[in-house]
Formats: C-alpha cells, sequence, structure tokens
C-alpha cells in the first residue's frame, strides 16, 4: 500500500509538470506524399450499369471502431457515389447483390509513441518528437451474380510532429488532425477503387 | 476523431500526462454497421429469412449490467436505446438488413438474453467479455438455444486518455463478434436454414 501511495504522489507531481509542459508546445499532423488521389475518369465502369451496396468500416489495430467508422462514412459513401462507376451506392442490398466492403485499418507504425511524448513533455517542447499512424484500406466487391470477390489494398501515413520536431520529409502539412483524416481516406479511398475498378473481372 | 489516429493521441496523450488522472468521458455507443465479410458470408450460407424478437436481460442478471459498465475507470459507455441487450438485438438486425435476410413477417423469430457485459481498462492488459443466451423458434417452436460468449484482451495504458477509448472500442467490437459468433454457429444455422 505504502508504494502505492509513493506511485500515486509521483505521479501527481509528474502530471503537474508535462501539463505545463504540454502547454507550451504544439502538435502538427502531416499527410504522407506516397500516397496521391487517382481522378476518378481513370475508374473503370460497370458494365451494363448498375448499383452497388457500400459497406465501409474503420478498424483500429484490426478491431471494429464504430465511432470512427461512423465519422467517417459518410464521406466514403459519397466519395464513391460521386465518382459515377456505379449508378447508386447504398447500405442496404441491391438488384443483383453487388457488394463494396471498404475497410479502413488503422495502425501504429512508431511503437513507443508514449515515451516519446513523455521526452517532449518533460524538455517543454525543446525535444521534438514524431510518431507515424498507418493506414491500410482493402477493398472487396463481388459484381452482380458473382460469387468470389476482387480485393485490392493500398497504403497510407499520417504523421505527427509534437515540439520543436522538424516536419517530416515529403508529406503535406494539415490544419488538425481532423483535415488530415479525411484527406487521407480521400486518397487511400481513390486508389483502391481505382485497382478494384480496372481489374479484369470487374462487372 | 482523436481516436482514428492512434499513435498521434498516445504521443498528444503522453505529452499531457495528465489524462491519467483527470477527466471522464460519457460515451453513447453509435448506431451498428454491417460488416462487409458477415454480409458475404451470409448471402454465401443457407440461412433464410428471419426477424429479431425480445432482447433483455437474463434473469438473475443484475439490472445494472443491461445499463452500465464498471472499469472505465469513472468514464461510461450507454447504448443508443439505453439497453446494451437492445444494442445486441440491433447489430444483429443490421447484420440480417444488410444480407437481405431480415423479414420482420418471418416466421422464424431470434431471441436473446443478455448474460455477460464486462469491460476493464486495466493499466496493463485490458479485457472485456460479452455472453449472451439466444433462442430461435420457428412458427412458435423452439429450435435453437445456447449461450455464447466472446471476450478480448489488449494492451491498456496508465494513461487514461489512450486507455479508456481503447477499451470502449474493444468493448464496442465485442458486439459484432458475438453476432458472427451466432451467424457462424453450425446449430444455429441449421436452426434458421431455409
Amino acid at each position: 500500500m505504502q508504494s502505492q501511495a509513493i506511485v500515486a504522489r509521483w505521479l501527481r507531481v509528474l502530471t503537474g509538470i508535462v501539463a505545463i509542459a504540454a502547454l507550451s508546445g504544439c502538435a502538427s499532423v502531416y499527410v504522407d506524399n506516397h500516397t496521391k488521389e487517382v481522378d476518378s475518369s481513370k475508374f473503370g465502369k460497370t458494365n451494363p450499369p448498375h448499383p452497388v451496396q457500400m459497406l465501409f468500416e474503420f478498424q483500429t489495430k484490426g478491431v471494429a471502431n464504430a465511432r470512427a467508422t461512423e465519422a467517417l462514412k459518410k464521406q466514403v459513401l459519397d466519395q464513391v457515389q460521386a465518382s459515377q462507376v456505379f449508378t447508386s451506392v447504398g447500405e442496404g442490398p441491391v438488384d443483383g447483390n453487388a457488394l463494396l466492403s471498404i475497410t479502413l485499418n488503422n495502425v501504429p507504425l512508431t511503437d513507443d509513441a508514449f515515451s516519446k511524448g513523455f521526452v517532449t513533455g518533460l524538455t517543454f517542447g525543446l525535444a521534438g518528437s514524431q510518431v507515424s499512424d498507418g493506414y491500410v484500406c482493402t477493398a472487396k466487391y463481388s459484381g452482380p451474380g458473382q460469387q468470389g470477390s476482387i480485393a485490392k489494398s493500398a497504403r497510407h501515413a499520417i504523421h505527427t510532429v509534437i515540439g520543436n520536431g522538424s516536419a517530416p520529409p515529403d508529406a503535406t502539412k494539415a490544419s488538425d488532425v481532423m483535415e488530415a483524416v479525411k484527406l487521407m481516406t480521400r486518397q487511400i479511398v481513390s486508389n483502391v477503387l481505382h485497382d478494384v475498378t480496372n481489374d479484369v473481372a470487374f462487372k | 476523431m482523436a481516436d482514428i489516429s492512434l499513435s498521434s493521441l498516445r504521443l498528444i496523450a503522453s505529452a499531457c500526462l495528465c489524462g491519467a488522472l483527470v477527466g471522464c468521458a460519457s460515451v453513447t455507443l453509435p448506431p451498428p454497421t454491417a460488416s462487409g465479410d458477415t454480409v458475404q458470408k451470409l448471402r454465401a450460407s443457407n440461412i433464410g429469412s428471419a426477424s429479431t424478437g425480445k432482447f433483455s436481460l437474463a434473469p438473475g442478471k443484475p439490472a445494472s449490467m443491461d445499463t452500465s459498465l464498471g472499469g472505465l475507470r469513472g468514464s461510461s459507455v450507454s447504448a443508443p436505446n439505453g439497453s446494451y441487450a437492445l444494442y445486441l438485438r440491433d447489430v444483429l438486425a443490421t447484420e440480417l438488413k444488410a444480407a437481405g435476410l431480415y423479414d420482420e413477417k418471418s416466421a422464424v423469430v431470434i431471441d436473446g438474453q443478455l448474460t455477460d457485459s464486462q469491460v476493464d481498462a486495466a493499466i496493463s492488459t485490458g479485457t472485456g467479455r460479452l455472453a449472451a443466451r439466444f433462442m430461435v423458434s420457428r412458427a412458435g417452436k423452439q429450435v435453437f438455444d445456447k449461450e455464447l460468449s466472446v471476450s478480448a484482451e489488449w494492451k491498456s495504458s496508465f494513461v487514461g486518455a489512450v486507455a479508456i477509448p481503447a477499451a470502449i472500442n474493444q468493448y464496442s467490437s465485442l458486439y459484432k463478434s458475438l453476432v458472427a459468433k451466432l451467424l457462424d454457429d453450425a446449430d444455429f444455422r441449421m436452426a434458421v436454414a431455409k
């Protein structure tokens, strides 16, 4: 019990120090430039034209993340609809049972994010830290009457810098995390859509 | 949106260590969405149309099990309609509807009783468990009765801003896992076959 009290006191002191440090620093968010948006004019089109049922799921380390799914679902639906690959896009079953399933999995590329941020806080932001989040987007599509599905994947990354760290090379600065995630999502989804719709089995 | 960027959240949270000691969140689970893999499996199966019936807390369980969760360091998660049992029903109905297998007038009715619901955003290893007894009746005659459970373990953190969103995410995903387990169950598939 005594050791627990010591740890608790230590945490309280440290919290105060780090909270002050955190207030003096700031985070910058960058979207990696290696995965660029593919224009929808390069997507294949259904022939004959038909509707599709689209299901989207955001995952965190492979586990379904309902709140993030809710936050991004409409953007992805709108993007697929606007591409005009299909006559209509909705979440319910459609005639012919065409199904497009898109998952976006957030995987940490930097495992020691906690200790990096800890150092930044303790040095009042003088020692900058950078961590990167990886995103793997997988699209599976089965056309009308098709039993198997076409599966395509693409990768992307968002980099976060806290304190006096230098900007990551070949990355675009976003105004905040929200803007970065939306841009990353748009770019990565365009890549899987391009690859799925240009597959020889796509119809 | 913060839980969309895992490492960024960790970095910021650790720089603001105060997250470990202050701040309690109250979160409502979002409406369920269907899973592409589950819908594909349902379509490839011999499962016929069904509807959902009565979903409630199992007899003998504390009423709080259906409405609140401990283990979230003072934070809370509630179901959109105030009942985890009803949320389980909605998750099941969502998957069936997405696969075109939900029919309110079907003679096959799936009922459920929530038998366990827990999560622990512990400092080192987080844990969660969800269990329910599912019953299927066909034209009023019971053809299936089985309790199924799913559980999860994950690396947690002593920083609340990291541990609590992770625990909430893991807990909410258990509903999809439990429904997927039911839909994969061989006896269940036989009970709801066309």
